[in-house]
């Protein structure tokens, strides 16, 4: 089915998947050399403009599928090629979209370092892997995408490797990601067994095999595997242990991989798998989406370092969009993504910036602090405006505010959810309450950031008693930050900003279940959402920018749980690492004493055997040969008499003669 | 069993058993004085063949005469003599000749018993003709007598011949003892 | 009754104790002794028999021959021990051992 008219398309999503694998293999082979991020950069826009003219393309008309045959084993085809429909789209337009302002904030970011060829390297790497991913027309393809985007991100954590934590980091973050992929390996092999390929067309499409399926508990299980890994990927509870711990990273890569593209990677799996899920499932993915979102909003609320609040923030987003997943809004669970995506990225990089100021400081009057703890910010209001006005865009559509994406993206989820669980058990009612906690949490956590960060006097003085004076970033982080903060405004997505149906990006997701729309929750929710909002804000404003901080005791119970992550860390530490160690240690005692003893004792066995062959060669062989020796040396002993001259000698051979004579003489006798 | 039977069987057993101990003693002088005893234990068991002057004669010559003529050989020798003499013989049971020796003169037994048994079952003729003509040596005989006669008229060339004999050993047992002139 | 068988049996044990110690002693006079000893046994014998002759006493005659004989044998020993002696510095047959091959 050759249609001449999509060669164009076809180029050019090739193109963005190509431009910055080339720059990834140019960025190999220049080396050291590879100084300023030009060719990264430039990669990455040819990428977006190809992005932008395949979206125009694709969106809102038919799906195009072209593959080509890979390999074959025995019966089975394997092919590989590009699936373009209006996921794929959006999604290539987004990773573009965020990769490109990142690109040209590292070039100022990462001015200077050592290893700043390596890292460019690294990011095309990413980026080529993410477009991959999510243009992949087969399981097989875009699991082979997933894993080349985990171990990109292994790389970017550990980019200072020198530093122990960072090592130590990226290999959690390895190692989390692999339960995960171990789970899409499961769900793979569950579908070929089931149905003999891989295709995403033919399995999840309009005619596709598993919506004819029946319902065997096989698909359940394969839907379950293919969560789990989801969950590794988009750091949902208990596998959301990593995600902290990678911003050990540089600032850029943290807000372009683990807070906009490479976590949303399992979201997007599974809107791309979404047939599959039957009704059990999916109330599974609510749950633990729920819990997530309730669990890393209360950590989030507790933590000092800037960077480790926004990463428990991106948790708990991902719950967020989760549970729309698991209410069956997937086009919602997309929205939300896309608009995450924007505001996230930039909250990540006004921190970057103002870590980058604090960094400055700390070198340039050689002070011992940590740039990243909020303890010693406050009041950079007045030297980075700009950084400030950008921040108050991001964090008020991070809470949900109205006029922001957010508030359209966050109520929908609220509202669906709300619906959904009219038509649950009475129990799933925690799901949509859990999240409107939640949203309240967020905003108060963020707004606590703000102020603290912002407002009030910067603390660095009063600790090191002297007056600091921090520059704003420079023009070249604040131009990518602006854009992404036009991004997080209501207006990219709708012309209404209140009403969310009426934005272009949900019609072009169908929704599963349409239910009926409750006017109630239309109301009601958001009112109550942003009123809790503004109301949690100005608590936050007056303890933290006014310093009216009421409560005496900051080591209470629920204060240390929450600050020590709910412990999630130790309890690994116990339950899984320890006991594995302890069985290594024994496996290796077992083969060093069982095993080894056994050679051992076989060579030992060997050694008494030959000793026991060399006694015997020497007593009884040997003694047989000498013992001959001797009886001839006897005999010729005896038989020397005569020789000697004895004369007693003479007289016996005399009587013996006679003797013989006188015998004889008796026989004949 | 009459006294006869005992006081022979008594003499036996000396004349054997000193003999023996003679065999198997390690000094020279005891083996001497024990031949002693070996040759009296003769002298009585001549007696009881009837043959009293032999047995006289044993006794004058051989232990007053051979005896005596080698204790006082033995005796009268210098010093060296006697010591080396009186060393007697080392280590007699480890020789390996001694194992030979045994087996010929045990072999040697057993011939002369075969012929003493032959002799007792078939006794030679001239044994049964003496018993027959009643020539056979009594106890009340005078055998002096008798030996006297049969000596000078019988066997009188055999005496004469003796004598001859007896002094040429005589004289060259002399010239071989004697004294050596010491060569300045 | 003493009979033949009784002496006789008693000269072949003294004879062959005698012809032991002939051929295993290693002192010379012990080796005249053994002679000794087989010359007594042989006129033990001669008496043995000479009981049967009452004619002629040819036995017991023979007897006293033998053993003036035997006296003037010990005799001649004796001087050739002395010389013997004399020149090898030693009585053990063995060391004197000029005659052999």
């Amino acid at each position: 089915m050759e249609h001449l008219n999509h060669i164009p398309v076809i180029v050019a999503t090739l193109l963005v998947l190509l431009a910055p694998f080339c720059a990834f293999l140019l960025a190999a082979s220049l080396g050291e050399r590879n100084k300023s991020g030009l060719l990264a950069t430039i990669a990455i826009l040819i990428s977006l403009c190809a992005a932008i003219f395949v979206f125009s393309q694709v969106w809102q008309g038919e799906t195009i599928h072209r593959s080509i045959r890979w390999f074959c084993i025995g019966a089975n085809e394997f092919r590989v090629g590009l699936i373009l429909n209006n996921l794929s789209a959006v999604m290539l337009l987004l990773v573009s979209a965020i990769a490109l302002p990142v690109h040209i904030y590292s070039m100022l970011y990462m001015k200077g370092d050592p290893g700043i060829h390596r890292y460019w390297m690294y990011l095309s790497l990413f980026c080529f892997a993410m477009l991959g991913l999510v243009v992949a027309d087969g399981l097989l393809l875009m699991y082979m995408g997933w894993e080349l985007v985990g171990f990109a991100s292994y790389l970017l954590i550990g980019f200072w490797f020198t530093k122990d934590t960072a090592i130590k980091a990226n290999k959690k973050a390895f190692l989390i990601n692999r339960i995960g992929d171990l789970g899409f390996l499961i769900g793979l092999a569950l579908i070929y067994t089931q149905f003999q390929t891989f295709d995403l067309i033919a399995l999840f499409g309009e005619q596709g095999l598993v919506k004819h399926a029946e319902p065997t508990p096989h698909l359940t299980y394969a839907g379950i595997a293919f969560f789990l890994g989801a969950m590794a990927k988009s750091a949902q509870f208990p596998l959301h242990i990593w995600l902290p711990d990678a911003m050990e990273g540089p600032t850029a890569v943290s807000s372009l991989i683990h807070a906009a593209t490479m976590v949303a990677a399992g979201v997007f799996m599974l809107v791309r798998i979404s047939p599959l899920f039957d009704a059990q499932v999916l109330l599974w993915i609510a749950a633990v989406g729920a819990f997530t979102a309730f669990m890393a909003a209360t950590i989030a609320l507790t933590q000092q370092d800037i960077k480790k609040v926004l990463a428990f923030s991106t948790i708990s987003q991902l719950g967020f969009m989760m549970a729309a997943i698991g209410i069956g809004q997937y086009g919602v669970a997309i929205f939300h993504l896309v608009t995450h995506a924007f505001f996230k990225c930039l909250l990540f990089l006004a921190a970057g910036a103002v870590i980058h100021e604090m960094s400055h400081v700390k070198e340039k009057y050689q002070l011992d602090f940590d740039p990243q703890h909020m303890g010693y910010m406050g009041g950079l209001r007045k030297y980075m405006p700009w950084t400030f006005r950008l921040t108050i865009v991001a964090a008020l559509a991070l809470a949900g505010l109205p006029l922001t994406a957010g508030y359209l993206s966050k109520d929908a989820i609220l509202i669906y959810a709300f619906e959904w669980s009219e038509w649950q058990q009475g129990i799933w009612k925690i799901v949509p309450l859990s999240l409107l906690i939640s949203s309240g949490l967020t905003a108060f956590y963020i707004a606590r950031l703000v102020f603290k960060v912002f407002y009030g006097k910067l603390r660095l003085n009063r600790q090191f008693r002297r007056s600091f004076h921090l520059h704003e970033a420079p023009k070249g982080m604040l131009y990518p930050m602006a854009f992404l903060a036009m991004g997080s405004l209501f207006l990219l997505y709708s012309f209404n900003p209140l009403v969310f149906e009426d934005s272009w990006l949900l019609k072009g997701f169908e929704k599963t279940a349409s239910l009926q729309r409750m006017n109630i929750y239309h109301t009601v929710v958001p009112a109550a959402v942003n009123g809790v909002g503004i109301v949690v804000i100005f608590i936050a404003w007056r303890w933290y920018a006014r310093r009216k901080y009421p409560l005496r005791r900051l080591k209470g119970w629920l204060y240390q749980f929450s600050e020590a992550q709910w412990y999630a860390n130790r309890l690994y530490e116990m339950g899984v690492v320890k006991p594995l160690l302890g069985f290594s240690r024994s496996l290796y005692a077992f083969d060093r004493m069982v095993i080894d003893g056994m050679v051992d004792a076989g060579g030992a066995l060997v050694r008494s055997l030959s000793q026991a062959g060399r006694w015997l060669d020497t007593y009884v062989v040997d003694a047989l040969v000498n013992g001959l020796g001797y009886l001839a040396f006897w005999l010729g002993g005896q038989l020397r008499g005569p020789r000697k001259g004895r004369v007693q000698y003479y007289m016996l051979s005399m009587f013996v003669v006679l003797l013989m004579v006188l015998l004889l003489g008796l026989k004949l006798v | 069993m009459t006294m006869n039977l005992v006081l022979f069987y008594l003499l036996a057993a000396t004349a054997i058993g000193s003999a023996l101990l003679i065999v198997v003693m390690q000094q020279l002088v005891r083996s001497l004085f024990l031949f002693f005893l070996t040759l009296f234990a003769m002298a009585g068991l001549y007696v009881f063949a009837l043959a009293d002057f032999v047995a006289v004669t044993q006794v004058i010559v051989y232990v007053g005469g051979v005896l005596v003529l080698m204790l006082f050989a033995f005796m009268l020798s210098n010093k060296t003599l006697l010591n080396d003499l009186q060393q007697g013989t080392k280590g007699v049971f480890t020789t390996l000749p001694k194992g030979q020796a045994m087996l010929v003169a045990a072999l040697f037994l057993v011939v002369f018993m075969a012929m003493v048994n032959q002799i007792a079952v078939n006794p030679p003729v001239w044994i049964a003709e003496a018993r027959a003509n009643q020539t056979v040596i009594q106890a009340p005989d005078h055998t002096i007598h008798h030996l006297g006669v049969n000596l000078m008229t019988r066997y009188v060339l055999p005496f004469e011949v003796i004598s001859v004999f007896l002094m040429m050993t005589l004289m060259g047992a002399a010239h071989l003892a004697r004294k050596e002139n010491k060569t300045p | 009754m003493i009979t033949l068988t009784h002496l006789l049996v008693v000269s072949a044990l003294l004879f062959t104790i005698g012809l032991y110690a002939v051929l295993v002693k290693k002192n010379a006079i012990l080796i005249l002794v053994g002679i000794e000893f087989m010359i007594n046994a042989a006129i033990l014998n001669l008496v043995a028999f000479g009981r049967y002759d009452g004619a002629g006493y040819g036995g017991q005659i023979f007897a006293l021959f033998a053993i003036v004989l035997a006296a003037a044998a010990v005799a001649v020993a004796l001087a050739i021990i002395l010389n013997v002696y004399k020149h090898y510095n030693s009585i053990d047959p063995d060391d004197i051992n000029d005659l052999k091959d």
